[in-house]
């Protein structure tokens, strides 16, 4: 059957090769260096923390908006986890109350920035711009721009557990993502997100709560945005100031990268773990061979363009227009 | 009048799309003065002909000359520049720049290198006012209606003094009194001497403005027709599709029972103490001039807009409706008029748009089941007989025609007590619009109810049991079938009509 199915597994496909053709020419030009288990396993565990927040992007992407806050959220969520918690500090409270804490603290901005944008018409972007500022004005004024130790141990442990062989990091990565590869596919709530992200208006004459919707998905995201954030603190074992900064740019590259419009009604969780994948392997390839960081920032931007230049190509050629009457032309 | 030469000529031009041949050895030929319609069923060819013409798309095989020199290569700027323009149905203007802005993009008079603002508004005034249309040039695009947005278009073109226009549906959102200002200015482009091409799916309309017709059918040309050889629309159907009207608002007689949907002192920004009801096995028609708050009191009872005062009532209890979930439960559809804006979605596939309000029957435990869904996706598909290749194929592939089917599909399937249709068939061809028809039939006979809200009288004359008119957010009158009558309806629909749009009527 032609169609949507295979076109969609086709695009997935093509990131999938691309990453083992990186894969193969890694192994080889670092002489098994790169394909060793230790760094295999320490690349997911890179990609996992960009992974679980790019999983809360790739929604916000689809409903057509943009999500700049996440990064702060990340740090937001890992310091107020530091706060609750710190043997050093005024709460002391247990690590479970110090996660429940830290989550709705996170979904709580998600939810300002809902009400914001679907509510106040703010665009996505300013929303999410203004907020990232504030919140993460809010991380540096709690702590006072220091770092926040004294977290308790079974949090620093779990940076350094492994099930399987797999870092318990990667392991959360890929359960939240298969979760919501699940959910976006198989509940209405996913079903809405594409409906809502394709064409708000037929979706409320479809009776789709439009408002309870964004908010959900908002806080969904947001809610990704603060797990890895206390993925990141256990890794640094502290609630660190500027943590996360920064981190919104990789994750909108990973869903960009893995076939999301920005337009809104495509994305998918799949294409977004490959395109975390691919960000990151660039990075640890580049380590491994020896390549100027600079230079390695310089890559990663061409190939975000290149990425989506790629993807209109596939398109238009599609359409038998585009590029081709363009080279004609010229 | 200037001297009349052949403007345009195709000779078996041919093209083909990956598995489907879209136009086979078509031929014609357009001199200047002439006014041709160009009529077909949806997939016709007339698109993609169009976009030959116009070169958006390049033809396979074939030749086309223009003023008598063959057009090897051809593309937008190049047609562009042979004076060939066309007014498409997506009114194509930037909306944040004002009328005056719009007609002067690209060449803007100056004075030095600053735009002359003044020659601009003055210049655009005075061909608007030869044109005989009343629209404030400072006013950006946006602020208009979408006729008048779409009437700026159309002079847009005209403004570049070209040989060839193109209208493509050009009616379709316009009032007839705006519908009457754009014959008036195809009859001055026609003794200008500019040829001109045509396209409707009104075919009465083409009878009124075209002096002659070229019929297309699976891409090929049936032949070419005066209008004085055809004498009426009746004679022109058949060619289209070998169907006559009278078997297209063909209607099996069903009995009405109870009462579905009744609709008590209904007021709303636009529209006040509107009541009416709707019955099972009746089609109850709402005729109302564009802006009559039709669609506003279709939104009103489906939740999507709210009301001020008055109730609606469902099978004999109130219903409380304050957004669409609570219409889809209390058993009322909606179909809304703008198909690629309210309707369809577009990056979906065809699955994806039939399901979206069916997921809750193919669900157990709040997890879809896909083989449900598909299968009732398929049951559909074939219900309604849309012709696709398979339901994961994205739904922006499709024409309108079964574009607008999925989407009734959708309703269909949902099966609501009520379904109500704005403008269902605007801007589909002659063979859906019956089959269209035909499916009123089938809800009808499961003792469900239709309300249809169209401009187009015919239609709403053939398939309606009852017909209220609305007047200027007024309820006019509920008019009988034995009454029905074109001049009776249209009088009730200007009953309460403020004396600017009668004055743009006497125009």
């Amino acid at each position: 059957m032609a169609g949507k199915k295979e076109k969609k597994a086709f695009a997935e496909r093509n990131l999938l090769i691309i990453l083992v053709v990186m894969w193969v020419f890694l192994a080889i030009a670092t002489k098994g260096n790169f394909s060793s288990w230790d760094n295999i396993t320490n690349l997911i565990r890179q990609s996992s923390i960009n992974g679980v927040v790019a999983i809360g992007m790739t929604l916000i992407i689809i409903t057509g908006g943009i999500d700049l806050s996440v990064g702060s959220i990340v740090g937001l969520s890992g310091m107020v986890y530091a706060i609750m918690t710190s043997t050093r500090g005024d709460f002391k409270l247990s690590s479970f109350w110090g996660i429940i804490i830290a989550l709705a603290v996170g979904a709580l901005v998600g939810l300002i920035n809902a009400v914001a944008i679907h509510d106040g018409k703010v665009p996505a972007f300013i929303a999410t711009l203004g907020m990232m500022t504030l919140v993460r004005g809010i991380v540096m004024y709690v702590s006072s721009g220091r770092m926040v130790t004294g977290v308790p141990t079974e949090y620093r442990q779990f940076a350094v557990a492994e099930f399987l062989g797999i870092p318990a990091l990667a392991w959360t990565w890929i359960l939240l993502a298969l979760v919501m590869m699940f959910v976006l596919k198989y509940t209405k709530f996913g079903r809405n997100l594409y409906a809502i992200g394709s064409n708000e208006e037929a979706a409320r004459l479809s009776g789709i709560n439009i408002r309870f919707n964004m908010y959900a998905f908002y806080v969904v995201a947001a809610l990704f945005s603060g797990i890895a954030g206390l993925m990141l603190g256990t890794r640094m074992a502290a609630g660190v100031p500027t943590g996360g900064q920064g981190y919104e740019l990789d994750a909108i590259a990973s869903v960009v990268i893995g076939g999301a419009s920005l337009s809104g009604g495509v994305g998918t969780i799949l294409g977004t773990a490959l395109g975390a994948l691919i960000i990151q392997t660039i990075r640890n390839g580049g380590n491994l061979l020896g390549v100027d960081p600079f230079i390695m920032q310089i890559v990663i931007g061409a190939i975000i363009i290149l990425a989506v230049f790629f993807d209109q190509f596939i398109k238009s050629r599609k359409k038998g227009e585009g590029l081709k009457k363009l080279f004609k032309r010229v | 009048m200037p001297e009349v030469r052949t403007v345009l000529e195709l000779e078996n031009i041919c093209k083909t799309f990956p598995a489907v041949k879209a136009l086979n050895n078509v031929s014609m030929s357009v001199k200047s003065g002439e006014v041709r319609g160009l009529v077909g069923e949806n997939g016709a060819g007339k698109s993609t002909l169009i976009k030959i013409i116009t070169g958006a798309y390049t033809k396979d095989s074939g030749s086309m000359l223009f003023e008598g020199k063959d057009i090897g290569r051809n593309s937008p700027l190049i047609s562009k520049g042979l004076g060939i323009y066309a007014v498409y149905q997506d009114v194509m203007v930037t909306p944040d720049l004002t009328v005056a802005e719009n007609f002067f993009l690209g060449h803007q008079p100056r004075i030095g290198p600053f735009i002359n603002w003044k020659k601009m508004y003055r210049e655009s005034e005075k061909f608007l006012d030869e044109i005989g249309l009343e629209i404030n040039i400072h006013k950006s695009i946006k602020e208009l209606s979408i006729a008048e947005s779409e009437m700026i278009a159309i002079c847009k073109a005209l403004w570049q003094k070209p040989k060839l226009v193109i209208f493509d549906e050009p009616t379709a959102v316009l009032t007839r009194s705006e519908t009457k200002i754009l014959f008036k200015i195809i009859e001055d482009l026609k003794k200008r001497g500019t040829a001109i091409i045509y396209i409707s799916h009104n075919l009465e309309e083409v009878f009124e403005v075209c002096d002659t017709v070229t019929v297309l059918k699976d891409g090929a040309t049936v032949g070419t027709y005066t209008t004085e050889e055809l004498g009426n629309v009746d004679k022109l159907i058949p060619l289209m599709v070998g169907r006559s009207i009278e078997e297209m608002y063909h209607k099996t007689a069903t009995k009405t029972g109870q009462e579905l949907l009744k609709v008590e002192n209904l007021t709303g920004k636009k529209f006040e103490n509107i009541s009416f009801n709707v019955k099972s096995g009746e089609v109850v028609g709402l005729f109302g001039l564009v802006g009559a708050g039709r669609t506003e009191i279709a939104r009103a009872i489906f939740g999507v807009d709210h009301f001020v005062e008055g109730k609606i009532v469902v099978k004999g209890s109130e219903a409380a409706i304050k957004k669409p979930k609570d219409a889809l439960n209390n058993g009322i559809g909606y179909l809304p008029e703008d198909r690629r804006k309210q309707g369809i979605f577009l990056q979906q596939d065809i699955d994806f748009n039939l399901n979206i309000i069916n997921f809750d029957k193919a669900m157990r435990g709040g997890i879809i089941n896909y083989g449900k869904a598909h299968a009732q996706a398929r049951d559909y598909v074939e219900k309604l007989s849309i012709k696709i290749g398979s339901i994961y194929q994205p739904i922006s592939q499709l024409s309108g025609g079964n574009q607008q089917k999925v989407i009734i599909a959708r309703w269909l399937c949902k099966n609501p007590d009520v379904l109500i249709f704005d403008e269902p068939t605007v801007g589909i061809d002659v063979g859906t619009k019956s089959e269209i028809y035909r499916l009123f039939g089938d809800i009808l006979n499961s003792g469900k109810g239709i309300i249809l809200i169209s401009s187009y009288l015919p239609e709403l004359m053939g398939v309606s049991d009852r017909i209220y008119v609305i007047s200027n957010g007024k309820m006019a009158a509920e008019v009988q079938k034995k009454d029905f009558s074109e001049e009776y309806l249209l009088t009730l629909a200007m009953k309460n009509l403020v004396s600017k749009e009668k004055i743009k009527e006497a125009v």
